[in-house]
């Protein structure tokens, strides 16, 4: 009997302890990030959120990879109808318009001011915030951002009697098939899985040409695609005639563009900088990259982005959102930043961190790794080169691919397919539009 | 004569009460429920929906989600190229399954070995059965691809869509073909050895040996696999065409369970997805009813 009754007592103490000692070093408070980042860039995310919660005692970030990109939206979506969603999610860039009208969201800004956090802004490199702005603010905190640029094999650039790629298409294409021609490679450029970001939507920024109305959706959700009318018309017609010509390669399933660029068949490669990591570690060739070409006689302006952001969702404790606006103060230190713009081969977020680079002397050891930033801050964007704003991006992305792939196979000509294509996009939109009218 | 009275026997005789069959059906009852009732109706519900996939908007729509898909030239296209991937798959699938089980019987020495590397496909997970096709048959590096290339026919499955279309049908009935086997070498052990000794003595030689007597009676095994590669055509190849062309080149290969898979998911035009999931669903039932009306008639099941 003496005994069992000293066991709750026992017991409690024990409790008590332990609650005093919980009390003493209160828990920090947690938050569930989950992205989509794989391989090397997963390790460098886990070293990211390592740094953060080594860096204070408060919060702590909890990484989760929920697989590619789209696993990464469905989990969200799932999650969140099940009521139970993680607090930070990595949505990748087409994905913006799903998100900011998804009423699933704090706007980061908005949260940002109200945990009570100065974020420069306007130090963000203007087409990384552009592209995530709504209303002038920030809509969702950039991360992983990348463009495209040109990597070419310079042994086979100087075997036919070139220095470097040209800045113009027109000389580029001359070079291509020269290369061709002289057996300096067996094919002049090999199309990458994303070629319709680097050569049709980028072309079209770059050339400062209009791709959808209302200044490509950031005006209105009643925007409409019109790249039918523009140069990208021509353009495509010329990926169908080197294609046909050999110039232009298609890796296809079961084989990766990339390898077709580092085994040194194909001598030249439109991608991200983003590839910067693979490519090093793969080319057993003397590479070196440089601008996406322009057309002549046009003013180049700059790219845009692609990759992902990081967006809060909404309905968190307040603490919490403490939590997650520490992290993205933490995120956007210059510091971070630039360790992250060398860890990953994504371009630095901000100005500061570009100059800090710049300053360490980053760029004269890698200097292909300043191509993107220069590309990025190439004067003042229009409304043609800022970013896009489509609901349902994915969709009508898919649907021009389908387009491209009947002109690629001779089943359409250029024009047709882009006809057809702009057309299926458009009504891509308009099925959005009719959704979230009066939304945005 | 036998089987008659044998029936209303068999159906009396193991249970006298309601309760004990109810209760053994339960569990089975409760997973078709949870895994197959109730994801149904969500998506009838849904295939009248326009929603956003966050569930934040939703507007009821009628048939809008029906008829925007009939409307649609790829949707269109998707019917026509699953039929066809549906079609070739099947025959080959039987024709390969049928030989190589009739085979069978005359392989000597290393019978269980022939039989087992013709049931290791079904062990490997089709995500890597299709990337292991993609590969070999790729046209810059795959070295099925160099040899066909070397008899100087053309073959390019990224950017034709025939080649796509052989290729997918071909590792779709690889894959499946250990399926069929596994069935019709277990129907020709059932076709009486007498009565195939009876004909070889009769002078009839394998050949014809195999269209007399094992095909007709291998009636019911057949029927059976045909319903089993329609169902498998329809529903189950989604990861191999994933792997091999994404459904392309230009939809060439856009089989309608990959295109429910791509809107839906990588989309995420919910509505669409779901309306298109209960077309497909009505198509497989449509179908295994008519093979069941017309087809099953002309089966003999008993020997």
């Amino acid at each position: 009997m003496k005994m069992t009754s000293t066991m709750p007592r026992a017991a409690a103490g024990a409790l008590a302890l332990i609650m005093s000692g919980a009390a003493a070093w209160a828990a920090p408070v947690e938050v569930q990030w989950w992205h989509a980042m794989n391989g090397v860039n997963g390790e460098r995310v886990d070293e990211l959120v390592k740094k953060f919660n080594e860096s204070n005692d408060q919060y702590k970030v909890v990484a989760i990879n929920k697989g590619n990109y789209d696993e990464v939206i469905n989990g969200t979506i799932a999650a969140y109808r099940a009521k139970r969603p993680p607090h930070i999610v990595q949505i990748y860039e087409r994905g913006f318009m799903t998100m900011l009208l998804s009423d699933a969201i704090v706007q980061v800004q908005d949260l940002m001011d109200k945990t009570g956090h100065k974020i420069e802004w306007a130090d963000f490199i203007k087409p990384v915030a552009g592209f995530y702005s709504y209303k002038g603010k920030l809509a969702a905190m950039p991360f992983n951002s990348s463009s495209p640029i040109l990597f070419y094999n310079k042994d086979q650039f100087q075997k036919a009697g070139f220095d470097k790629p040209a800045e113009t298409w027109g000389e580029f294409e001359k070079q291509l098939y020269a290369i061709k021609k002289s057996g300096a490679a067996e094919c002049g450029t090999a199309l990458a899985t994303d070629y319709h970001w680097s050569l049709i939507e980028n072309y079209s920024a770059i050339n400062d040409q209009s791709y959808a109305t209302k200044a490509n959706g950031y005006d209105g959700l009643d925007t409409e695609f019109v790249y039918n009318k523009t140069l990208v018309v021509p353009q495509v017609a010329r990926l169908k005639k080197w294609l046909d010509d050999g110039v232009l390669q298609i890796a296809g399933q079961g084989f990766s563009p990339e390898q077709l660029f580092t085994s040194g068949k194909c001598a030249t490669y439109f991608a991200s900088t983003a590839a910067h990591s693979g490519i090093e570690r793969n080319a057993k060739i003397a590479w070196s990259a440089t601008f996406l070409p322009w057309e002549e006689g046009r003013q180049p302006k700059n790219s845009t982005i692609g990759g992902a952001a990081l967006w809060v969702i909404k309905g968190h404790k307040p603490e919490e959102e403490q939590a997650i606006a520490a992290f993205f103060d933490y995120l956007a230190k210059p510091e971070t930043q630039l360790w992250w713009h060398k860890a990953s081969g994504y371009v630095p977020l901000t100005n500061k961190a570009y100059e800090m680079a710049k300053a360490e002397g980053y760029y004269k050891e890698s200097p292909t790794r300043e191509i993107a930033v220069q590309q990025l801050n190439r004067g003042t964007p229009t409304e043609n080169s800022l970013g896009f704003h489509f609901g349902n991006f994915t969709q009508a992305m898919f649907a021009q691919r389908e387009e491209v792939e009947a002109l690629f196979a001779g089943k359409k000509d250029a024009q047709q397919a882009m006809d057809d294509a702009v057309k299926r996009g458009n009504e891509i939109l308009r099925q959005y539009e009719r959704l979230n009218k009066g939304k945005y | 004569m036998v089987a008659t009275t044998l029936e209303p026997g068999l159906k009396h005789a193991h249970f006298r009460t309601a309760g004990l069959p109810a209760m053994l059906l339960l569990p089975q009852l409760l997973i078709l429920l949870l895994f197959f009732f109730i994801p149904s109706i969500r998506a009838l519900m849904q295939a009248f929906l326009l929603a956003d996939p966050f569930g934040a908007t939703v507007h009821f729509v009628w048939f809008d989600n029906f008829t925007a898909l009939f409307a649609s030239e790829s949707y269109r296209n998707s019917i026509w190229v699953t039929i066809w991937f549906t079609l070739a798959q099947n025959v080959v699938t039987i024709v390969v399954a049928l030989v190589l089980a009739f085979a069978t019987d005359r392989v000597v020495r290393f019978q269980s070995a022939y039989k087992g590397v013709i049931l290791l496909p079904y062990a490997i997970a089709p995500v890597i059965a299709g990337v292991i096709w993609a590969f070999l048959f790729n046209p810059a590096v795959g070295p099925i691809a160099f040899c066909i290339k070397s008899f100087g026919i053309a073959w390019d499955p990224n950017l034709n869509g025939w080649d796509a279309m052989l290729l997918v049908v071909l590792a779709a009935s690889w894959k499946h073909i250990c399926y069929d086997y596994i069935f019709l070498v277990a129907g020709l052990l059932a076709v009486p050895k007498s009565l195939m000794e009876a004909a070889a003595v009769d002078g009839a030689g394998p050949v014809k040996r195999f269209f007399q007597i094992a095909l007709p009676l291998l009636g019911p095994t057949l029927f059976f696999l045909t319903t089993m590669n329609f169902v498998y055509g329809f529903f189950e190849t989604f990861a191999i065409i994933d792997a091999v062309t994404r459904g392309g080149p230009a939809g060439a290969t856009n089989i309608l369970v990959y295109k429910v898979y791509q809107d839906g998911f990588i989309n995420l035009d919910l509505g669409s997805s779901a309306a298109q999931s209960v077309l497909l669903m009505t198509f497989a039932l449509l179908l295994t009813l008519l093979q069941f009306k017309y087809v099953e008639r002309k089966v003999n099941y008993s020997i």
